[in-house]
């Protein structure tokens, strides 16, 4: 026996040599390797702009960051980290911001980053004939940008800005090339010009938005694992809706990334050796039902408490999300470290709904069950946006449906597309509405409960879907937003998450979902600790 | 082997007319009635086509979601075939300008594809059930009507006719007594053959979310529903599919068959 065995041994031993001798020197090791196309597949709407200061939405940030560069950005602790500014200081009275600039940073279409350049792109942004909407409300407070020397850009503010730093880390607030900026609205949308890592070369509508290297590229955040640059020579970024070819795709191996991903799918890719999941919970707001409290019947507290209560999500995230998202009782994402979190507010109880809607007089049941009071059934109208909900979400509003119906509320789930789902909401013709809101930072309360949140921005866009509209709330908030004290503010912001969940104006449901999926050939990849949008700077592709 | 097809499509269309009339007796359980904690669960005696992602269970979905899509099939080709009624014999039975007139009006209707014609139509008045239903009755007009222009034609200068007109019999008894009954026989095979049709493109509606809403069960609606879990639940779009061939292809059945019984008696 021996003797068999020691020549085998040997003969392993002298494989297992080789084999470590070719890993360490095939490309398919841990140095990254320069080249190739990578294969981008989103399942987010195609923007009407690639220029994300129009409007200002996810798909416009996911896309935008390859080619886009904001002045800050933040490290996964959370702190503020340099970008295209070096340093930055706020003035003793809050009133103002100084900005230094990175040297020598070159937009693509060779302009010079310059203090004028970020006045020109915070009027961009402020001029209402640019219809943005994010970009717009981030920046409020901010009156103008001056430059007090070449290389520093001054933000002059109405009332101090405590958000400013986190508005400013935003794609839908990157820094766009001067010149660029002062072609007509379309061009510029078609081929916006920044300073990112990529370039963005051919927009084909419906299909795909090609991307090639930037090989001046020499602003990379500070948090970027090398510099100089990116790996990749291109990107092809292409839409493909359906979420079940996206996937298909990605197993055949004709697209790298593909982002989207059904809860079903990210189970089943687990099996795969050839899949990595990547999960990037957005940050701001947590994905959650707001019940609009300005007309009837949830003007009436106690209807909108019984709504909550008669909702049983806890089952239906359960089986639909396959533990891939997890119940959220916050009006903030997990990812917010202010936000705070009621589980007693959101308990499933029919018996407690029941009596709620018996005192507030719908006591009466017609035929079909549904609760009534003086002849009108209690009828909730429920706008879904098909493009905002995955299929699960859309499911998990069914499920409630049937839920609420047992307390007798007749929900009329109504799945439209993203227009008609804006017109429904600027007409006030909705009782609840799921709307996604990505913001960095807590201020996202104050777009989303202030009462000025109710006014619409120059897009039509109004974010406090709710209408909330409480003055103590309200100076809570505006309070909150100048102080520059992190304790003091956080107290503020706890107590301003405290009347929004008490008052029972929104039913959390799970953090934004932000699942990525990409082939193991592709190296590197992360999300931006931002708004958790994808990054291919450091990416490399090793096939 | 023919009689034996059209006997299988008559046999399904009885099961479907059943199930459509009477879903309780196939299906006695609610079929919008959720149990979450049976979401996603595989064809079994429990569940003979599964559940769905709420727990639904699929059987009882597919056969009450019957009703709906043969209603929706039978109003529509009613529609369409009244419709093109109305067109048919205006053109077969009027002047010539009038029949000029006609013909190309429906000839620019032929322009359109059926399917973007109901679009169209469903854009303009919104999604619902009765929104489907009248633009694929609408779409599938101009088709029936130049058919039965051309029997109108035909049966127009029969002998038959024209001995009642020399009998000095009235217009619109000669309409009712002789002329319509003739063109009745080849109406009834377009009939069969178009509700077949008329819940594909129903079904086809729903599935692009313009038809059925949610949570209703409708085939088409049902499969779109399914679509997003085909890679890991296929029964899930299996069945409702199934039943969609199934229905058309009976009906198409019945119809080839009344047209070989026409031709050979």
């Amino acid at each position: 026996m021996k003797r068999v065995v020691s020549p085998v041994v040997s003969i392993l031993a002298v494989a297992l040599v080789a084999a470590g001798c070719t890993a360490a020197t095939a490309p398919t090791g841990t140095k990254p390797v320069s080249g190739g196309t990578l294969v981008y597949a989103t399942g987010d709407a195609e923007p009407t702009c690639l220029d994300p200061h129009v409007g200002g939405n996810y798909p416009q940030a996911l896309i935008a960051s390859q080619y886009l560069e904001s002045l800050v950005s933040k490290n996964t602790a959370g702190e503020i980290i340099p970008w295209l500014a070096t340093k930055w200081s706020e003035a003793p009275d809050g009133l103002s911001w100084d900005f230094t600039l990175k040297k020598d940073v070159k937009f693509t279409d060779g302009t010079a980053l310059t203090p004028e350049t970020i006045a020109a792109n915070v009027a961009h942004v402020q001029d209402p004939a640019t219809t943005s909407s994010t970009g717009y409300l981030a920046l409020q407070k901010v009156t103008g940008v001056t430059a007090p020397s070449a290389d520093v850009a001054r933000f002059t503010l109405s009332t101090p800005d405590s958000a400013l730093l986190d508005s400013l880390s935003q794609p839908w607030l990157a820094i766009e090339s001067a010149t660029a900026l002062k072609r007509s609205q379309a061009v510029n949308c078609e081929s916006p010009v920044g300073t990112g890592p990529f370039i963005v070369t051919k927009w084909t509508r419906q299909q795909s938005v090609s991307l090639v290297r930037n090989d001046s590229y020499s602003s990379p955040p500070a948090d970027a694992t090398h510099s100089g640059p990116a790996y990749l020579k291109a990107i092809d970024w292409r839409f493909l809706p359906d979420s079940a070819s996206r996937y298909a795709a990605l197993q055949a191996g004709t697209v790298d990334v593909i982002d989207n991903v059904q809860p079903d799918t990210l189970v089943a890719a687990k099996g795969s050796a050839d899949l990595v999941t990547l999960d990037a919970p957005r940050p701001g707001a947590s994905n959650r039902i707001e019940l609009n409290s300005s007309i009837a019947p949830f003007d009436d507290v106690r209807v909108r408490e019984a709504f909550i209560r008669s909702a049983n999500v806890n089952d239906a995230v359960t089986t639909l999300f396959f533990g891939t998202a997890k119940r959220s009782y916050s009006a903030l994402s997990s990812v917010e470290k202010s936000g705070i979190s009621e589980p007693s507010l959101f308990t499933y109880d029919q018996k407690a709904a029941a009596k709620l809607l018996d005192e507030a007089g719908w006591s009466t049941k017609n035929a079909d069950g549904y609760r009534t009071k003086n002849g009108a059934v209690l009828e909730l109208s429920f706008p879904v946006s098909t493009n905002q909900s995955i299929p699960a979400e859309q499911s998990l509003f069914e499920q409630l449906q049937a839920t609420s119906k047992q307390a007798g509320f007749k929900v009329d789930l109504k799945p439209l597309d993203l227009s008609s789902w804006y017109g429904a909401l600027g007409k006030n013709l909705y009782n609840l509405v799921s709307a996604p809101y990505t913001k960095v930072g807590p201020d996202v309360l104050r777009t989303l409960f202030d009462s000025a949140g109710t006014k619409p921005a120059p897009s039509g866009y109004f974010a406090n879907h709710s209408q909330v509209k409480d003055p103590a709330l309200d100076a809570l908030l505006e309070k909150a937003a100048t102080l520059s004290d992190a304790a003091e503010r956080l107290s503020l912001y706890k107590k301003a998450q405290k009347i929004v969940l008490e008052g029972f104006y929104i039913l959390p449901l799970y953090d934004q979902q932000n699942h990525y999926l990409h082939r193991s050939v592709v190296k590197g990849l992360r999300a931006m600790p931002t708004v958790s949008t994808p990054t291919m700077y450091d990416s490399w592709l090793s096939r | 082997m023919k009689r034996l097809l059209a006997w299988i499509g008559v046999t399904a269309l009885i099961f479907l007319l059943i199930a459509a009339l009477a879903p309780g007796l196939l299906a006695p359980a609610d079929p919008l009635a959720i149990n979450p904690t049976q979401s996603f669960r595989a064809p079994s005696f429990d569940h003979l086509f599964g559940t769905d992602e709420s727990g639904r269970d699929i059987y009882t979905r597919v056969i009450h979601g019957t009703g709906a899509s043969l209603l929706i099939g039978v109003s529509a080709t009613a529609i369409g075939i009244g419709l093109a009624l109305v067109f048919g014999l205006l053109a077969g039975l009027g002047p010539r300008w009038l029949d000029f007139g006609t013909t190309r009006f429906l000839e620019v209707l032929f322009a359109f594809p059926g399917l973007l014609l109901a679009l169209l139509f469903i854009v303009v008045y919104g999604p619902g059930v009765i929104t489907s239903t009248i633009a694929v009755g609408l779409a599938t007009a101009p088709g029936y009507a130049r058919i039965i222009r051309s029997r109108v034609l035909v049966v127009r200068r029969a002998p038959y006719l024209e001995a009642a007109a020399v009998l000095g019999r009235g217009w619109w008894f000669r309409l009712w007594r002789h002329l319509l009954p003739n063109v009745a026989g080849s109406l009834f095979v377009l009939v069969t053959l178009g509700i077949g049709q008329s819940i594909v493109w129903a079904s086809s509606l729903s599935y692009l979310g313009l038809g059925a809403v949610p949570p209703a069960a409708e085939w088409g609606a049902m499969l779109s529903a399914g679509r997003t879990y085909l890679a890991s639940f296929w029964w899930m779009t299996f069945f409702p599919g199934l039943f969609i061939m199934i229905s058309a292809v009976a009906s198409t059945l019945v119809g080839r068959g009344l047209q070989e019984r026409n031709r050979d008696s």
